[in-house]
């Protein structure tokens, strides 16, 4: 059990399942953006392995 | 048996608190908060952290000094020389502080612990570096929930350097008003509007305060996982990392003193007058209030001083700890300090948090090409300059600058002078209530005058 001592705030959790969802979406698409690059410039270039996301 | 003496700010976590006792500082640990406390050594993140230096390391100590029931066990934390408050920040101090708690977070997770809160005041810079303190912060990490300080750490970290990195002016004093953190809606009205086009801003302040402004069921089903709240994180922190001061196409601060003050001969003769009135002299700390761009507390530091460096000018705090943090000083911490209107004391009872003259003792005080500011510029009598600065320190080495200094000259030329008594008699007259002379010295070249002075 966490101690939750902090009051959390209204609808903060709400507020991080859809970030996260946002950012996921971000990351799923510049992913898939890299590999159409990749693909029609017919190089070996690699996503970045670990995708950090951007503002 | 020494007195116990709880620490009037160690009230909100159930975990445990903080006492002082025999000029000590202790932290009991409370049985509530055992299973955590054990993870927290067992899981080998405490010495992960304290290896890191990111959190304060502490001895254990197994008396039970307060013959609480409620009590664990009791820790003795290393010891800290200074406590300062984010308010008294500046804009590099409070994003290393933000880069440090994530940083914290991160670690904690993959080693099955979260922060479960994210204050700032968990916080101090210790030996020129900001080091996390409360080492009851750490919670059982559950992947499943969100984290629990989010909306916290948004309020008294991002939003803060948020408003200074858009507004471009001083933004951080506000987290003294509002000291458990500034508010998405809040941020959100003083943000201007291009602001409004960034994913960081539109996504943490604007989502954030529209969610919250709506009606809440009140136990939403709500599914997470690790990777989702990393993405959370790595996103705060790359933001984070991304907000720079204003100051940084500025780089002429270390030129600062040269420009504004009489010139690199003036500034010599000072230095060495400086240097001789505290030759022989027995003292370990310094306070250097109105410390300009630190180049009196640069050179006390080389003396091997512990140096608390107090400007109103946050350009010149911030780029005193920059240069602190370059040269991997661990004497010197800057602070924004406002001497004519000082850190109050806030927070229920007026006591959680001190003032800045009560935190404040050191064995010397410097207050150079500082009195012309205080007596003229902000119109407070020599006598109650002299009664403050007695508060902090036994010995004070003060610049006396004259009206023929043109200084002197420019502030009063744009107002009446109703400063009768600004002369060298009447500083002594106020001054000598509190002091004895032990020196006093002509600065070659100018009309100002260096005393060095103790307290009677």
């Amino acid at each position: 059990m966490i101690l939750l001592y902090v009051d959390p705030g209204s609808g903060s959790y709400l507020v991080q399942v859809i970030i996260a969802a946002i950012l996921g979406a971000l990351f799923y698409f510049k992913n898939l953006w890299w590999q159409i690059k990749a693909f029609f410039t017919r190089k070996k270039e690699e996503p970045p392995v670990e995708d950090k996301p951007d503002e | 048996m020494n007195k116990i003496v709880r620490h009037p700010a160690s009230f909100k976590d159930p975990a445990g608190f903080i006492f002082e006792s025999g000029g000590k500082i202790y932290r009991q640990v409370n049985q509530r908060y055992a299973d955590e406390f054990k993870l927290l050594i067992d899981s080998g993140l405490y010495a992960k952290l304290t290896s890191q230096k990111q959190l304060l390391s502490h001895s254990a100590v197994a008396d039970n000094f307060t013959g609480d029931n409620e009590w664990f066990t009791t820790i003795l934390p290393e010891q800290l020389e200074h406590i300062s408050y984010p308010y008294e920040w500046s804009f590099d101090q409070l994003r290393d502080a933000a880069l440090l708690t994530l940083s914290i977070l991160k670690t904690a997770i993959t080693h099955g612990m979260i922060l479960k809160d994210a204050t700032a005041f968990n916080i101090q810079f210790h030996k020129g570096r900001p080091v996390f303190i409360d080492t009851l912060s750490f919670g059982k990490y559950d992947p499943e929930k969100p984290w629990v300080a989010y909306r916290q750490f948004c309020e008294q970290f991002l939003f803060p350097l948020y408003l200074e990195h858009y507004l471009k002016t001083d933004m951080i004093p506000l987290l003294s008003a509002h000291h458990t953190g500034i508010s998405a809606s809040l941020t959100a009205r003083l943000l201007p509007w291009r602001s409004k086009w960034n994913l960081g801003v539109r996504l943490h302040v604007l989502l954030q305060r529209n969610v919250s402004e709506r009606k809440q069921e009140p136990n939403p089903r709500i599914t997470f996982s690790k990777t989702k709240l990393m993405n959370v994180i790595l996103h705060l922190e790359s933001i984070i990392k991304g907000l720079k001061n204003r100051y940084s196409e500025q780089t002429t601060w270390s030129n600062y003193y040269d420009e504004t003050i009489l010139g690199p001969q003036y500034l010599a003769a000072k230095e060495k007058l400086v240097t001789e009135f505290l030759t022989g002299m027995e003292f370990s700390t310094v306070l250097d209030l109105g410390a300009n761009d630190g180049h009196f507390t640069r050179l006390v530091a080389s003396m091997g001083k512990d140096v608390v460096a107090a400007d109103s000018d946050s350009k010149c705090i911030n780029g005193l700890y920059a240069y602190a943090k370059e040269t991997k000083s661990t004497n010197i911490l800057p602070l924004v300090i406002d001497l004519s209107n000082p850190s109050p004391a806030i927070g229920f009872g007026n006591n959680e948090r001190a003032a800045f003259g009560s935190r404040m003792k050191s064995d010397v005080v410097l207050a150079l090409a500082l009195i012309h500011h205080l007596v003229i510029g902000k119109n407070i009598p020599f006598d109650l300059v002299a009664n403050y600065f007695a508060s902090f320190g036994k010995i004070l080495i003060v610049e006396f600058v004259p009206r023929e200094d043109e200084k002197v000259k420019q502030l009063l030329s744009s107002r009446e002078d109703v400063f009768d008594d600004y002369d060298e008699r009447g500083f002594e007259k106020s001054f000598l209530r509190h002091y004895s002379i032990r020196k006093k010295q002509v600065i070659p070249g100018t009309f100002r005058v260096l005393y060095s002075l103790e307290r009677i």
